[in-house]
């Protein structure tokens, strides 16, 4: 298994599954975020995923060493770069703890702060053909959010 | 000096290209990059605030005193996930 927490292409979330739950661990969280195929009415056809990988790469550790300490928890997450078509995984965060309340409340956290502090931009492709760059919020630190 | 700027996420619609290079004064800061960068693209000037500026994985202060042959990434709002 790659170490990248950045990957080319859609996720296999069953990547991230397949490492055997600590002995400790009684509860096991996953959130996997998929591209959908509509957005604020526009019919989306895929998603090309940007990123600045060097400092994504470092904001994507940082969030699961904070989420670790925070909630006791052990914390993955990885994102996809590049062309994604509506089904696709773009992002996953599987969170394993001692019990189910630090897995789920891990998991809501990370995803949150993932969306606030990590350069990554979404260019929604359209079934017209057109395609744009979403808003956005402007980065912050994983310790700021 | 000269500076090489990556333009990331929307930036690069808004400067029309993903790198652009800008000759800057002596002792020149992220400031004054984003300053002149703003005069030349007015949809970035329109969003100047919104947007961070990295120096390899590091996010840099506007006061950061930029060198000779440095590159700099434009970090627009972000939208992940």
């Amino acid at each position: 298994m790659s170490t990248s927490r950045l990957r080319q292409g859609a996720l296999n979330i069953a990547e991230w599954l397949a490492q055997p739950m600590p002995p400790d661990c009684g509860g096991l969280a996953v959130f996997a975020g998929t591209v959908r195929d509509v957005h604020e009415g526009r019919a989306v056809t895929g998603i090309n995923y940007h990123a600045h990988a060097a400092l994504a790469e470092r904001r994507l550790a940082e969030i699961e060493a904070e989420a670790a300490q925070r909630f006791g928890a052990q914390v993955s997450v990885a994102h996809a770069v590049g062309e994604l078509k509506v089904g696709d995984a773009s992002v996953v965060i599987v969170v394993r703890s001692g019990h189910r309340a630090e897995a789920f409340a891990a998991c809501r956290w990370a995803i949150d702060t993932l969306k606030q502090t990590v350069p990554i931009w979404k260019e929604e492709r359209y079934a017209d053909g057109a395609a744009r760059f979403l808003e956005g919020t402007p980065i912050k630190t994983v310790k700021e959010s | 000096m000269r500076i090489t700027v990556e333009c990331h996420g929307a930036s690069q619609r808004w400067c029309g290209a993903e790198l652009v290079n800008l000759d800057l004064g002596e002792a020149a800061t992220v400031a004054d990059a984003l300053g002149r960068l703003a005069e030349r693209y007015p949809e970035l000037a329109l969003r100047r605030d919104t947007v961070a500026v990295a120096i390899g994985d590091d996010i840099v202060a506007v006061t950061h005193e930029l060198s000779d042959g440095e590159r700099i990434a434009l970090i627009p709002p972000v939208s992940g996930g």
